[in-house]
């Protein structure tokens, strides 16, 4: 399963890199705005968004950006549980990652991880406070960023990120059940 | 009071989109008139083990369309391609790509994305490994202008 | 935080910590404006080999950032456009002082380009309003005007680009498209004479449009019509290269590369130019006879860095800052260490080729490319 982790990696770090070339651009929708386009565009006003870029209902508050200016969105995935979302647009960049939970206890560790980091999404930069539906976190990347800090290393820093989620949650995991296993043992030994 | 008034649907319509100045994707009437390849030349060509020609042949008709539109044709091609794709093992994988000029290449980087949007059980290894090899031999390029070309596979 | 450095193939000159937006030079080089990503516009002088690192005159007027500078050699005045809506022509009075006139854009979006025409006595602005103006000067309220260019354009311009005749006017936009238009302000020139891309050009008329790849996409990012105006050429997103040729029925050929896209180009001689983007290095390109392009070589040749010992010092120096020992990936093997924002010829010999070109970058550096120097470092390089 590992022999495909690499790739992966790789893949998505190609993708970031093609995706993260930003500039500044102000809006032609509303006087004097300068907003990231792939947050003010039609996909984001509060409807059902399905991954696969579909969207249902109609729109009740008007589109702040314009179709011309947002890009391909697209997915790299690893396995079915495993993917990454790219939407990029002209002058900003969402990555949202679904991160592998193959049972109960993982799914409640990263969910109180995800919302960790999450509420101190400011310190972060460039995290999002709130995921994509769909995914478990969100990461959005504007031209200041990429005007402030080296392209690359952005790329690094999320791609390390992503490494490091894994092996974390493993951690928290093997950690929990080292406690239950102790404090059932003190328990039980009464009887 | 004007009767109209009853509803107040009309403050729902988003009169942006009437607007003449938007910009709107241009589609030629050729979308119609795609030719979809026959499945069964496909698996004969698959059969022969034949999978550079299939492949070309699938690369070079591919309906291009923008968001939203032709999607029953751009189905079926997909499935198509995913067949041929998945059925190929690394070996050969390399001595396909350089049979495919750079404007194929452009295509199949599209479907590999498409690929990966719908994983199935092995399906994702087999095409990261396809997407290692397209990179390297077109470069950044590739995944850019899948990005930003507003016709979809 | 201001320095030069200068190798014989390019001087460095670094002016600060924010990203430089644009940047225009005078006549004879020895002053540049640019604009370092806030609502000022520096002008600095050239001290020797270096820049003064005080600029010698600030011009502030803008509300909102600045978005192009251009400085028209020989009148000497500066136009500068922003976010603002605005627009504004700046002159050197007596005491040495610049000040601004006036200029009616009447647009409602920012503005996002701009160019003086070769004669200096108009100049284009491009806008997200989706229209372009052309301003001319008029004596009696001593301000500037301006005559829209609208249809049929349908998302916002990016850059502009204006013919040898002082008519003609390139622009590129975001929705994926070059369009040739007449900027010809009848009350200030006399009728033009028919050019291999037309011959009735009343204002706003539309000499011809270009996609940047058929119906596939890719804003333009910039547009550069060669030096006798026959032939345009620009890049767009889809990092990819095109020149277009009136003389031809409008043939279009277009080089689709490997690398991140290009934001600037410019021709640097008849059958040459030279394009720089997110790849952070300038790549000279060139038309054959047969009209095709062709990639010729990348400017900047890796510089070797010295992987000196590292002493016991600085690696708990780094480990303390960042938790790493090896901080070696941290620059960026080209000169520039983030995108080159724009492009401009620096210098050109009688015959119009150019002998030098200036890029400004986000990293802060505006880098002087010597041609002669870099032919004889690079071998393969012709222009």
């Amino acid at each position: 399963m590992s022999a495909t982790l690499r790739p992966y990696l790789n893949a998505v770090r190609h993708t970031l890199s093609a995706a993260i070339c930003l500039q500044n651009f102000n809006s032609q929708v509303v006087e004097r705005h300068n907003k990231p386009e792939v947050e003010v565009s039609e996909n984001n006003l509060g409807l059902d968004f399905k991954y696969d870029g579909k969207v249902e209902g109609e729109s009740s508050r008007e589109a702040r950006s314009s179709k011309e200016l947002l890009m391909t969105p697209v997915v790299v995935s690893r396995n079915e549980k495993e993917r990454v979302l790219v939407e990029p647009s002209i002058n900003s960049l969402r990555i949202s990652i679904a991160i592998k939970q193959a049972d109960e206890i993982e799914k409640i560790l990263c969910h109180k991880f995800m919302r960790f980091m999450m509420m101190r999404a400011e310190n972060f930069i460039i995290l999002r406070r709130k995921p994509i539906e769909g995914y478990d976190i969100s990461f959005l990347i504007t031209n200041l960023h990429t005007e402030q800090m080296f392209k690359h290393k952005l790329v690094d820093f999320v791609i390390h990120f992503m490494e490091e989620i894994d092996k974390e949650i493993s951690e928290m995991k093997l950690a929990v059940n080292a406690r239950a296993r102790e404090c059932a043992l003190e328990y039980l030994k009464r009887f | 009071m004007a009767k109209n008034t009853f509803s107040s649907e009309f403050r729902n319509i988003d009169v942006d989109q009437y607007n003449e100045d938007n910009y709107k994707d241009e589609d030629a009437a050729d979308a119609q008139t795609h030719i979809g390849i026959e499945e069964s030349t496909i698996i004969s060509l698959m059969n022969q083990g034949n999978h550079a020609e299939a492949l070309k042949m699938l690369l070079q008709t591919a309906p291009m369309t923008s968001k939203g539109r032709n999607d029953q044709a751009k189905e079926a091609h997909l499935n198509l391609v995913l067949k041929v794709l998945l059925a190929v093992n690394k070996s050969q994988m390399d001595q396909i790509i350089t049979v495919l000029d750079s404007t194929m290449l452009d295509v199949l980087m599209k479907y590999i994305y498409r690929g990966f949007e719908r994983p199935s059980e092995n399906s994702s290894a087999i095409l990261l490994q396809w997407h290692e090899k397209v990179y390297n031999v077109a470069g950044v390029g590739c995944i850019v202008r899948v990005l930003t070309d507003r016709k979809r596979v | 935080m201001f320095y030069s450095r200068s190798f014989n193939m390019t001087e460095v000159h670094l002016f600060g910590t924010h990203p430089i937006t644009c940047h225009a030079w005078n006549r004879d080089r020895t002053k540049v404006a640019l604009s370092l990503n806030n609502n000022e516009v520096n002008i600095y002088v050239r001290n020797g080999s270096q820049w003064n690192p005080e600029p010698e005159s600030v011009l502030q007027g803008h509300d909102f950032r600045v978005t192009g500078i251009d400085w028209a050699p020989n009148t000497n005045r500066i136009v500068t456009c922003g976010a603002d809506r605005n627009a504004y022509v700046w002159t050197q009075g007596d005491n040495c002082k610049w000040s601004p006139t006036l200029v009616l854009l009447r647009i409602n979006r920012a503005a996002t380009c701009v160019k003086w025409s070769p004669l200096e006595n108009k100049f284009a602005v491009g806008s997200g309003a989706r229209l372009i103006s052309i301003c001319y000067f008029e004596q009696e309220n001593n301000w500037w005007v301006s005559k829209h260019i609208k249809k049929p354009i349908r998302s916002t311009i990016t850059t502009v680009d204006w013919h040898p005749n002082n008519i003609l006017l390139a622009a590129g936009s975001t929705d994926f498209k070059v369009r040739i238009f007449s900027a010809w302000i009848k009350d200030i020139e006399p009728k033009p004479t028919a050019t291999p891309w037309g011959v009735k050009m009343p204002l706003g008329q539309l000499m011809t449009e270009f996609s940047n790849s058929t119906g596939e996409g890719g804003w333009v990012h910039s547009v550069s019509f060669s030096m006798d105006g026959n032939r345009v050429c620009w890049v767009g997103h889809d990092s990819s290269v095109s020149v277009a040729d009136a003389t031809k029925e409008m043939a279009k050929t277009q080089l689709k590369t490997k690398s991140l896209p290009f934001t600037c180009v410019t021709w640097v001689s008849p059958t040459s130019l030279v394009a720089a983007g997110h790849g952070c290095c300038p790549v000279l390109f060139s038309v054959d006879e047969t009209g095709k392009l062709v990639h010729v070589t990348k400017l900047d040749i890796a510089q070797k860095k010295e992987a000196g010992s590292l002493s016991a010092m600085k690696k708990f120096q780094s480990l303390d800052r960042t938790a790493r020992t090896d901080q070696s990936d941290q620059t960026l093997a080209t000169v520039h260490q983030n995108t080159i924002t724009g492009i401009n010829v620096y210098t050109a010999d009688r015959s119009g080729k150019a002998t030098a070109i200036s890029t400004c970058g986000a990293d802060s550096r505006l880098v002087i490319w010597n041609f002669d120097s870099l032919e004889q470092a690079l071998g393969e390089l012709k222009i």
